[in-house]
């Protein structure tokens, strides 16, 4: 009798326990507002790539590129451009996006930090 | 009142509260919930000015005024032109490049419009102008304006169907590459002292229209006085419209403008006398209008 008690009330504090976990992941769960660009959505992260890639098509400022490149995270400018070209290919981006993406891709297997702009 | 301790029901209920309290310190302290896909308008608030200086860098590069609209409308903020316009403001005193200053302003601009407009480029100034133009009434603009357009968070303009892959290799570039345009210079068209009491005292506006009396937004205009110089844009305060500028003049000071863009240069410019109502004088102020021809 005494252990079929602690029993319930086991399974009772468990119930709570999985209540409460549901609440705080689920209902009601923390929010973050002040966030890195290093958590944007794949698809935001892509299309702030493509930015950065239009922008350097517009003046060629590989030091400025990488230095927008460098917020989403610590992958290399490269590494972020190739995943970028990977999604880009897989998520019908237009020819000229994909090329625009290449060619900074190029540039940033080639970058070295703190060079001058390039032509 | 007394608390039976030994009351299932009581015994059940603080069991069970008990167990919550457990589990929302678990999930809000130990493990919260980890966002991973967030979207750019939960980005911290230097990570949104980068956000646009990309966006503007992006535009001035594709002049793609829906995408930019679009992503501008990812940060969700209650004002957009107003927050590209105070960035500029702000960029423009840290001393940050023209260029992106301008780009910032462009962009507003172009937004507030609903249009893209042509570029100004840097361009020598012109010989002095050196003559003091009549007065002019000050040409409002006409031209009707698309109302302006929600700014919603979608994100591809179009997409097309994948066409053959292509290797990651270096090609040659095949874009068209930027024309270079003439510029035309803007010339000084009006100069009015204006007499205002409700204005700021001394206060130069300039207005500089384009060719066509359409307010240019984004034109580099310099001041200068025999102690030093300002730099300023049109377009930074589009709520007094695109193509105006202002600067503070003091008493008994003398200054230049020169418009850097499409160059005009006018000298000997100090802040009139106006008399109120009960006759007493004041600072008034200066209506410089540049335009195209």
């Amino acid at each position: 009798m005494f252990t079929s008690k602690r029993i319930r009330l086991r399974i009772i504090f468990v119930l709570g326990v999985v209540a409460g976990i549901l609440y705080g992941w689920v209902v009601d769960p923390v929010e973050y507002t002040d966030v890195t660009p290093g958590i944007l959505r794949e698809d935001y992260r892509a299309d702030y790539v493509l930015m950065v890639a239009e922008a350097y098509h517009g003046d060629y400022d590989t030091n400025a590129a990488a230095r927008r490149l460098a917020v989403l995270g610590s992958a290399s400018p490269a590494d972020t451009l190739s995943a970028t070209l990977e999604y880009a290919r897989g998520n019908k981006f237009s020819q000229q996006e994909i090329s625009m993406l290449q060619e900074l891709f190029s540039a940033m297997q080639a970058y070295q930090p703190g060079e001058g702009i390039s032509p | 009142m007394k608390i039976d301790l030994h009351n299932p029901l009581l015994q059940i209920t603080l069991i069970f509260l008990a167990g919550i309290g457990f589990g929302l310190f678990y999930s809000w302290k130990i493990s919260p919930v980890t966002y991973v896909d967030a979207d750019p308008s939960l980005l911290q608030s230097d990570f949104k000015d980068l956000y646009r200086q990309v966006i503007a860098a992006s535009y001035a590069a594709t002049k793609d005024l829906p995408r930019a609209r679009a992503r501008i409308g990812l940060l969700a903020d209650v004002d957009p032109v107003g927050e590209l316009s105070a960035q500029a403001q702000r960029m423009l005193a840290a001393g940050e490049p023209f260029d992106r200053v301008r780009r910032m302003a462009q962009l507003a601009t172009d937004l507030t419009q609903g249009v893209t407009a042509n570029p100004f480029t840097s361009t020598p100034f012109s010989q002095p102008v050196g003559t003091v133009l009549e007065s002019t009434p000050l040409v409002e603009e006409t031209l009707t304006q698309e109302p302006p357009p929600s700014f919603e968070g979608t994100l591809f303009v179009e997409g097309t169907p994948l066409s053959p892959i292509i290797q990651e290799t270096p090609t040659p570039r095949s874009f068209s590459t930027p024309i270079p345009t003439t510029v035309l210079p803007f010339m000084l068209v009006g100069q009015e002292t204006v007499c205002d009491l409700t204005l700021e005292e001394g206060l130069l506006q300039l207005i500089l229209m384009d060719a066509r009396r359409r307010q240019a937004a984004g034109v580099h205009i310099v001041i200068t006085w025999p102690e030093g110089e300002n730099d300023l844009f049109t377009g930074l305060k589009p709520e007094l419209g695109n193509g105006y500028a202002d600067f503070i003049m003091q008493a008994d000071e003398v200054y230049s403008v020169r418009v850097v863009d499409g160059g005009s240069f006018v000298p000997n410019i100090s802040a009139p006398l106006c008399s109120d109502p009960g006759g007493n004088q004041y600072l008034g102020g200066l209506l410089l209008t540049f335009q195209q021809p």
